[in-house]
């Protein structure tokens, strides 16, 4: 089952980076008249209503449009005619960047913190544990909306290097790094990573090596960066595994809401189709999708690391799901 | 330590904690931009208006004078009046906070029920089919957005099939109650269920499929000990091996986790009422962010936190007393 993780991922990390050669079309560019059209396979009829008043008289006029899937959007167009296959392309890049980006901000941000409470223990460890239990009590969703909310998306605009470099024509020339919720779903999760940390650095902390190594006079800085840090690797590296699907899932759950500040997000373009829920079922259906196959691939993985690299933690799930 | 003393120590960290969350949703509003008068204020305000409006709302006070009244205001149990709708902030978030609550009890209903039974099955078959369909449906429930599931059931379940509403609260759980109390009418209890059902299932997969899998894996593990052992060789029938001897243990630490995801499902709760307008707290949340309404974003943070620490705090208690092992630390 991991292998198939492995392949699913891969594929999906390839097309977020070469998202530009993969791409058949701009995916914000709109094409005038070629508003949802369906996928291939799944040609229909769509009825539009148009209401005009004819001598003091409303009158309904019902139009049943013939919709034919064409090559040129294999999976489609969204509401104002840009192309979803493009779209869904450059939709994993925000998953995957904010994903790779916040967890790593929270983990390194988490471990030094947890390292450091288990190390000194005592009362140092109560302080620091009991301020990182309020950042628990704060759902991170709803801290998350609250902050961005307040201080604005913080987009920053990424020049794409393909483009830059001139080997592609035709797409974006830059791609928005929402950056805001990057460092909000950093700030929300790093303390999962803190438990762990702790906990390792309290159970390792008298160990007989550690004492050696204290008795031979070993500052606190060299215990800590070369026998704790190395030691609480292992829950570490499976537990950000495991947070990268968490983030993700928040960030698309953040960009549904509209919180996000890009609009080449997979949950972006959920909410997008929703209002044409009855007529256009794939605006909606596809980027979600999307989702769930990286999520299901990241998730297969954290199994596969968690059984293989530490088959003593079944306990302390960690995650700040959306 | 005797459970006095123990729940005496809980109940202080929990105040701790829940001062340090009113200190830190204090804060939040002066590390933000904007002013808060220009929210309240009309446009072209004139400046005595405008000075009036902050006096008013106690704005122009120093930082400590104002983190002072919000403090014993808060002990009085006032939360403050909403900016906007000029009303006491209190009592919009408590009466919005039902709704919620029976969201979120009636997805952890569906979760315990599916779930437990669930895992227990795909422990007890490892490696069997029924097992890795169980496995399957867990790694999806886990991996599915919430937002995404519960469009997709009122596309199914709403719009191509018309069998129930597409959420929309029509009836609250005690008004339903009342119905069939003073009026012996049911109609009020199916409207209920046919208008929760699909956000309760939105809401509770992740926790379903989460549950599931803690389940599993710890039965796993109970059972591959020596005590099940032991049991099994003096003759205890299997059904109780499971349920009486490994089932207890391994929920134990579950419920624990459980406390600790609260605030997964609070989440949770914001984005599923947002897709099928439901109006509970996390409508709130939205409206009084993009509002920037700041006695009701304070508010609700803060009957949120506090709910955490209390659930966390009970959770704890129940841990101790059920497993003697872990006693009154």
């Amino acid at each position: 089952m991991a292998k198939i993780g492995v392949v699913l991922l891969i594929s999906i990390l390839l097309a977020s980076i070469f998202a530009p050669f993969l791409a058949l079309h701009d995916p914000t560019h709109q094409y005038s008249g070629e508003s949802n059209n369906p996928p291939i396979g799944f040609g229909g009829e769509t009825e539009t209503a148009t209401t005009e008043v004819v001598d003091g008289e409303v009158q309904t006029t019902v139009e049943t449009v013939e919709q034919s899937p064409t090559m040129e959007h294999p999976l489609g167009t969204d509401a104002l005619g840009r192309d979803m296959f493009s779209r869904l392309l450059f939709g994993a890049r925000t998953s995957i960047l904010v994903g790779l980006t916040a967890t790593t901000l929270a983990a390194t941000a988490g471990v030094v913190y947890g390292l450091t409470a288990g190390y000194y223990g005592g009362r140092i460890d109560d302080g620091m544990m009991r301020l990182a239990d309020i950042m628990l009590a704060f759902p991170s969703l709803v801290l998350a909306v609250t902050l961005i909310g307040l201080y604005g998306t913080g987009s920053i605009r990424i020049p794409d290097p393909w483009v830059g470099l001139g080997l592609v024509d035709g797409m974006p020339e830059s791609f928005v790094f929402p950056g805001t919720i990057t460092v909000v779903i950093a700030l929300v999760s790093w303390v999962w990573f803190a438990r762990v940390a702790r906990g390792e650095a309290l159970s390792l902390r008298d160990e007989d090596y550690v004492r050696a190594a204290r008795t031979a006079g070993a500052s606190d800085w060299y215990l800590l960066r070369k026998h704790l840090l190395p030691n609480c690797l292992t829950p570490i590296i499976v537990l950000a595994t495991v947070q990268v699907a968490v983030v993700i899932l928040l960030e698309s759950a953040l960009a549904f809401l509209g919180f996000s500040g890009t609009q080449l997000s997979w949950g972006f373009d959920v909410a997008q189709g929703r209002d044409y829920l009855a007529t256009s079922w794939w605006i909606t259906t596809l980027p979600g999708m999307a989702i769930l196959l990286t999520v299901v691939a990241i998730n297969l993985i954290g199994d596969w690391f968690r059984d293989a690299l530490d088959p003593d933690i079944s306990g302390e799930e960690g995650g700040t799901g959306a | 330590m005797g459970i006095y003393k123990f729940l005496l120590k809980r109940v202080l960290q929990g105040l701790f904690v829940i001062w340090g969350i009113v200190t830190v949703v204090f804060l939040l509003r002066f590390m933000t931009p904007g002013d808060p008068v220009s929210f309240v204020a009309p446009l072209d305000a004139p400046p005595a208006l405008r000075a009036q409006i902050a006096e008013d709302l106690g704005l122009n006070q120093p930082l400590h004078i104002q983190y002072a009244e919000y403090l014993i205001g808060l002990v009085q149990g006032d939360m403050g009046y909403s900016y906007i709708s000029n009303t006491d902030a209190g009592s919009r978030i408590f009466a919005r906070l039902p709704a919620t609550l029976e969201l979120a009890l009636m997805a952890t209903l569906i979760a315990i029920i599916i779930s437990i039974p669930l895992g227990i099955i795909s422990a007890a078959n490892r490696h069997e089919p029924s097992d890795y369909a169980a496995t399957s449906f867990s790694l999806i429930g886990i991996s599915t957005p919430n937002f995404w599931l519960g469009i997709m059931l009122i596309l199914v379940f709403a719009e191509t099939l018309g069998v129930l509403p597409s959420g929309q609260q029509a009836i609250g759980l005690v008004g339903a109650l009342q119905m069939l109390i003073f009026e012996q009418n049911v109609s009020g209890l199916r409207a209920w269920g046919a208008h929760i059902i699909l956000p309760a299932i939105t809401l509770g997969t992740y926790f379903t499929a989460l549950i599931m899998r803690l389940t599993r894996n710890g039965m796993l593990e109970e059972l591959g000990k020596t005590y099940i052992r032991a049991l099994r060789a003096k003759g205890l029938p299997e059904t109780l091996v499971r349920y009486k001897h490994a089932l207890r243990n391994t929920l134990i630490p579950i419920i624990t986790i459980l406390g600790l995801q609260l605030g997964t499902l609070i989440g949770g709760a914001v984005v599923t009422e947002t897709v099928f307008a439901w109006p509970g707290l996390g409508r709130l949340v939205i409206t009084s962010v993009l509002n920037r309404d700041w006695p009701l974003i304070q508010g609700t943070l803060i009957v949120i936190g506090v709910g955490f620490v209390v659930i966390n705090i009970v959770v704890d208690s129940l841990y101790a007393y059920v497993n003697p092992k872990v006693g009154y630390e």
